[in-house]
């Protein structure tokens, strides 16, 4: 090695030595470069399309169970039963954020958009139970004792009416079977009398809380779909 | 020195007229030594502090702000928890040397703050040997390091012990041929006297950097190869945490680290404090004599110059650490051998001549002489 290669090498050493110790001291004196974010002091705004805890507005929800249905992890379970007035009333409505993957499909698919991302993103709990979020804060078993007594007082209602009715006209009471009300409307609508229909219904909503608390998610959505097809 | 300060003290107060004054002496000899160990404890807490903020700085993070105003308190929650940690001893260890090893070490790097020339009047001992003094004692970190390395009984430290021992051996030589160009200028070993050396009325040019050409590249030259005598990176290879996880204490914890840790800020403060001494003027700055003041004045202001000086060097070995990779072993030795000791003694040759030719005049006051 020569003298000079020997030179440039000890110029070498020295120049990038400087051109390191810049660029380093740029980032020692310039406060921009200081990314670090003190978390619970400070935090990020969440973009707009952010997809945190899961969120349902139960007074917009209608029990349709989509949700339930379209979630991978499975980690929504509902309840509902039907009300007095014909109305699904959830009775439980709880979402498992330890299992949720957050892919957002039961907000895609949510038909009354009540089911919806916050930008929530803390949580912390001790047990598993910690992190399962429950909308409806009264005890399932309450709702559905006071909606099957709400309905019962409706169908006792009508059955009184009816035999009001039937009181008042009696040639049209013979004309209305219980067991063909499903049916019978069906095939030819608009045409049997209003008492008819009102038992019928009774007795339907009467059975649903019967059946049994831990109904699978789609039974008690069927019946609305005939509901829906028997007012017109 | 401190035998005079004792008889003062023995005059000015009749009732000690009784006492030996050896005991008195002894006395005050343990209260600067007390005095010298408390200041180097708190700068060496306030240095990791400082080093970790720096570090934090370059890296674009934070660093420590958590405990007290700013993180400033940091140093001693870590002190506490060093010294509340189980202290182990390894169970094949050579109990005695491993129990030994972080003393030598820590004594090596303190005992030399006594020769220190922190003001005017501010040395706890001003030797006429102070370089070599300094020289000698430092060189007990490698007795210290080396014994660490081999009574753990562990391939890391063995390995990290022996890089230590032929890395602070081969600086040795380039540091002291570096530090002798400001030996021959002032004619002395005495720390103090070469800091009164570069006195005068030439501002900043009084200083050794500024005397010749050779002595401004001397100042660099110590600088890295003191740098490496005291193990920092980028020439750490005796800790390397990626190649030995971290050397020669890697079996050590609790306060028997501590003392490891607290050696080398020591050393980083000795190393910048005779930087400072020798090349920087020590405590004098322009245009104000510090030697001039009233002794109370002139002793706090020479002390601020000189910590200034000081610790501004040790910054500059933070930022480097933060800067540069680590150094490989061969290249380390290639650097120490092939360029740091031929430079050094070219350097000091040059010095000599200098010396020799212009009757140790330096370029400022061969300036001055031209112009007045």
């Amino acid at each position: 090695m020569g003298l000079k290669a020997y030179l440039y090498d000890i110029w070498e050493a020295v120049a990038t030595t400087a051109k390191g110790m810049r660029i380093t001291a740029r980032y020692g004196m310039d406060p921009r470069e200081t990314i670090t974010l003190e978390y619970p002091e400070e935090r990020w705004e969440p973009s707009e399309r952010f997809r945190g805890f899961l969120y349902n507005d139960i007074k917009k929800c209608t029990s349709c169970t989509l949700c339930v249905r379209v979630c991978p992890v499975d980690c929504i379970s509902l309840e509902a039963v039907r009300g007095a007035d014909k109305k699904m009333v959830l009775a439980s409505y709880d979402i498992d954020i330890g299992r949720c993957m957050y892919c957002g499909l039961c907000v895609e698919v949510c038909p009354p958009k009540s089911l919806k991302h916050t930008s929530g993103y803390e949580k912390a709990s001790v047990d598993r139970g910690g992190l399962i979020l429950h909308f409806v804060h009264e005890d399932a078993g309450e709702i559905k004792a006071r909606v099957a007594k709400q309905v019962a007082e409706a169908a006792a209602k009508a059955e009184a009416e009816k035999a009001a009715k039937a009181a008042e006209e009696p040639s049209a009471s013979g004309a209305t079977p219980d067991d063909g009300s499903n049916e019978a409307p069906a095939g030819q609508p608009a045409s049997p009398p209003a008492a008819a229909v009102n038992p019928a219904r009774g007795g339907a909503a009467e059975k649903t809380p019967a059946e049994g608390a831990k109904e699978e998610g789609g039974k008690p959505e069927e019946p609305p779909k005939k509901g829906g097809v028997e007012t017109p | 020195m401190l035998e005079s300060l004792a008889i003062s003290i023995v005059n000015a107060v009749p009732v000690l007229s009784g006492v030996p004054l050896w005991t008195i002496t002894l006395l005050i000899m343990v209260v600067v030594a007390a005095i010298v160990l408390t200041f180097a404890m708190v700068y060496s807490g306030l240095a990791t502090y400082v080093e970790r903020k720096v570090a934090g700085d370059i890296q674009a993070r934070v660093g420590p702000n958590r405990v007290g105003p700013v993180g400033l308190l940091q140093f001693l929650a870590d002190g506490i928890k060093l010294l509340l940690k189980e202290d182990i001893i390894p169970a094949k260890a050579d109990r005695f040397l491993f129990v030994l090893a972080p003393y030598l070490v820590f004594v090596g790097s303190f005992a030399a703050f006594v020769v220190v020339p922190f003001g005017v009047g501010l040395i706890a001992s001003d030797l006429n040997i102070g370089i070599y003094y300094v020289m000698a004692i430092t060189s007990l970190v490698v007795v210290g390091v080396m014994l660490a390395g081999w009574s753990s009984n562990n391939k890391w430290a063995l390995l990290g012990g022996m890089r230590a021992a032929a890395q602070i051996v081969s600086y040795e030589i380039p540091v002291g041929m570096a530090l002798l160009p400001a030996v021959l200028i002032a004619g002395s070993l005495s720390l103090q006297d070469i800091v009164r050396s570069q006195g005068g009325l030439f501002g900043i040019f009084g200083w050794n950097l500024f005397h010749n050409p050779f002595t401004f590249f001397s100042f660099f030259l110590y600088y890295v190869a003191a740098l490496a005598e005291t193990n920092r990176t980028p020439f750490d290879i005796p800790e390397a945490e990626s190649e030995l996880v971290s050397g020669y204490h890697v079996e050590y914890s609790g306060i028997r680290f501590a003392f490891f840790f607290l050696a080398e800020y020591g050393d980083m403060f000795i190393v910048s404090a005779l930087a400072a001494a020798c090349f920087l003027g020590g405590w004098h700055v322009p245009f104000l004599d510090a030697e001039a003041l009233p002794a109370a004045w002139g002793n706090l202001f020479s002390l601020g110059v000189f910590l200034t000086k000081t610790l501004g060097l040790v910054l500059v070995m933070m930022w480097i650490r933060w800067t540069l990779p680590r150094l490989r072993v061969d290249q380390l030795m290639r650097m120490a051998w092939k360029y740091l000791v031929p430079l050094t003694f070219f350097n000091l040759l040059g010095v000599s001549l200098w010396l020799l030719l212009f009757h140790g005049k330096g370029i400022p006051q061969m300036m001055a002489s031209f112009i007045g």
